[in-house]
């Protein structure tokens, strides 16, 4: 039994040794060396990039990505509750609207986001319409600012506060929307005091699940952003690209990670296996 | 403040008809109980009453004010749902002060507390419903519901959830504190004994339509139709005469005068504990069973015995 277990086990081990420890292994590696002059690491072993770090200008640059990674997953949140009380509470076509919410993921994110330039550029599809239609005489400068990028990671990762939200509203008693209303409680009244502190855990769920890939942004700030926008993963990015500092990119991305698993930490010990 | 009428109230569901025309008025301060099988129609008359529901047609008044069209929050009734329905997130006194709170109470503070004497849970004031036992729970419901002080209290099989021990119980909790709040509270229960014990006046529902309303006697004791006959205990039927098993003897001898008296034979002879249940076949074939108490004998199987009953125990409903 031991045997069978091994071997049904091994492609999953493989796999984590492989394909997540080594990697990571490899970036702790690097951040613990000198940049080599075409890019590449090495000797001697320093931890001069882990004091870098602590330069305000990454700090700032950290701070803009909380900030954008903030804005999107309130964005994400405030749009994504309505639209999964609507799911929730839509009956038999709630498999169909579920689909509809998943459907943007059958075509690559790249394509999608540049399907938004076409839309915000001076000459998009949004600023067409407006000066034909005589509201504004000048094109919007709708696109590379800081609105841009956030409206794009709204979009790309709304997807992913809709199905913890559902869920959530989904398993809601409805005989405890009843019971508010029975006891008084105007259809507002019943969101803000029941339906809303017993979707916090979905809430809280679909918090992670958008804030994580936002604080790691890069290819919308990139497109969307125009490079004027840097988020802390252009920043990494640029290291191993324009700036050929191998060891500073990998410092970087360390830092990155640890401060989402000690996110990830505290909110798992407030919400336990719920959240898994 | 007044009686609660409901005049001819039809409801209808995609599948069918559940409510068929029912027409009662339930008298202000009494415990009335709905009684009826599961899918009678009882709880759809309540949520109408409560307003989650609207009728079809029909009417619902409470005094002269009609509730028809009122939304739930706006209804001077309130509900104590079969599982209680209680806010996960709230504690007991919490969720006792939630009406208050959105009727703006000064006094909330003060009602809540004493509401929590009432159902005797000062102590638990500040669990959550998941550390509560069940009777805490049902508790806990009543109180937030009587704590607005409505005109009426739907309670919707309110003790179906708890173990029978505590059902018992709470059963005697609930008439008391009928008396003592003297809330019309409206029932609704497919257990006789519970309707029986707990009501000042019962209607028996079947099929969305109301069989027979009367206090528990008239109820029990001259049921109007062989449906509330049944629904409220075992009847022997003999023709059209029906005879509750505790009001049958069965002798060995021939009874004295008076009495109506078949003979019959002995097919099963059970002990039950409180009592003998004996059941017998007559030679026209029909069983009439008769529960006998100790020390009338023990009877066996295969023994010729009369039955017999009083003509003032018998229940005569047409076919």
């Amino acid at each position: 039994m031991m045997r069978l277990r091994t071997l049904f086990l091994l492609p999953a081990w493989a796999f984590t040794l492989l394909l997540f420890l080594g990697p990571m292994l490899i970036i702790v590696v690097y951040s613990l060396q000198t940049k080599g002059v075409y890019g590449g690491v090495v000797e001697p072993w320093t931890l001069e990039n882990y004091t870098r770090l602590l330069d305000p200008l990454y700090g700032v640059i950290l701070l803009r990505s909380f900030v954008m990674a903030g804005a999107s997953t309130i964005g994400c949140i405030v749009l994504a509750f309505p639209l999964a009380l609507y799911i929730a509470r839509s009956g038999t076509r709630k498999t169909l609207l579920l689909n509809l919410v998943m459907l943007p993921f059958w075509t690559s994110f790249l394509v999608r986001t540049y399907a938004w330039m076409f839309l915000l550029r001076d000459t998009g599809l949004l600023n067409s319409a407006l000066l034909a239609l005589g509201i504004i005489s000048e094109p919007l400068p709708l696109l590379y600012n800081d609105w841009a990028v956030i409206v794009g990671l709204v979009y790309g990762y709304l997807p992913f506060a809709v199905l913890p939200l559902y869920s959530n509203l989904e398993r809601l008693d409805k005989s405890l929307l009843e019971a508010a209303a029975d006891l008084g409680a105007k259809p507002w009244e019943t969101m803000l005091h029941v339906v809303l502190p017993l979707t916090a855990p979905g809430m809280r769920a679909a918090g992670v699940l958008v804030f994580i890939p936002c604080l790691g942004a890069y290819l919308t700030p990139d497109l969307l952003g125009g490079g004027k926008s840097m988020m802390i993963g252009n920043l990494v990015q640029n290291q191993f690209t324009t700036a050929r500092d191998w060891p500073f990119g990998s410092a970087l991305s360390l830092a990155l990670m640890a401060i989402v698993m000690l996110l990830l930490w505290a909110l798992l010990r407030r919400d336990g296996e719920e959240m898994l | 403040m007044g009686d609660l009428h409901l005049e001819a109230i039809y409801k209808e569901f995609p599948s069918h008809r559940v409510v068929d025309g029912i027409t009662l008025t339930i008298p202000q301060g009494c415990f009335y109980s709905l009684l009826g099988p599961s899918g009678c129609g009882k709880t759809t008359t309540l949520r109408m009453i409560a307003g989650f529901d609207e009728p079809d047609r029909g009417v619902i008044k409470l005094g002269d004010r009609t509730l028809n069209g009122l939304r739930p929050y706006e209804r001077p009734v309130t509900t104590v749902f079969q599982s209680y329905a209680l806010f996960p997130h709230l504690t007991a006194a919490e969720n006792i002060a939630f009406g208050l709170k959105r009727k703006g109470d000064p006094d909330t503070a003060r009602k809540v507390k004493e509401a929590l004497d009432l159902v005797q849970l000062s102590a638990k004031a500040d669990r959550l419903p998941a550390k509560m036992s069940g009777g805490e729970r049902q508790r806990t419901a009543l109180a937030r519901a009587l704590v607005l002080q409505p005109e009426v209290l739907l309670l919707d099989e309110p003790l179906s959830a708890l173990d029978p021990k505590l059902r018992k119980q709470m059963r005697l909790e609930l008439k008391e504190l009928q008396a003592r709040v003297g809330i019309t509270f409206l029932f609704i229960t497919h257990d006789q004994e519970e309707a029986l014990s707990l009501s000042d006046q019962i209607a028996v529902m079947n099929k969305g339509r109301l069989e027979q309303i009367g206090t528990p006697q008239e109820i029990y004791l001259t049921p109007a139709t062989r449906f509330v006959a049944g629904f409220l205990g075992a009847v022997n039927w003999v023709g059209a005469i029906g005879v509750r098993p505790e009001l049958t003897r069965i002798s060995r001898e021939a009874p004295g005068n008076g009495a109506r008296v078949v003979e019959a034979t002995v097919s099963s002879a059970m002990f039950l504990g409180d009592c003998f249940q004996v059941e017998t076949k007559t030679p026209a074939g029909d069983s009439i069973v008769a529960q006998i108490a100790h020390g009338l004998g023990e009877f066996q199987r295969g023994e010729r015995v009369h039955v017999w009953w009083h003509p003032h125990d018998e229940m005569a409903i047409p076919q």
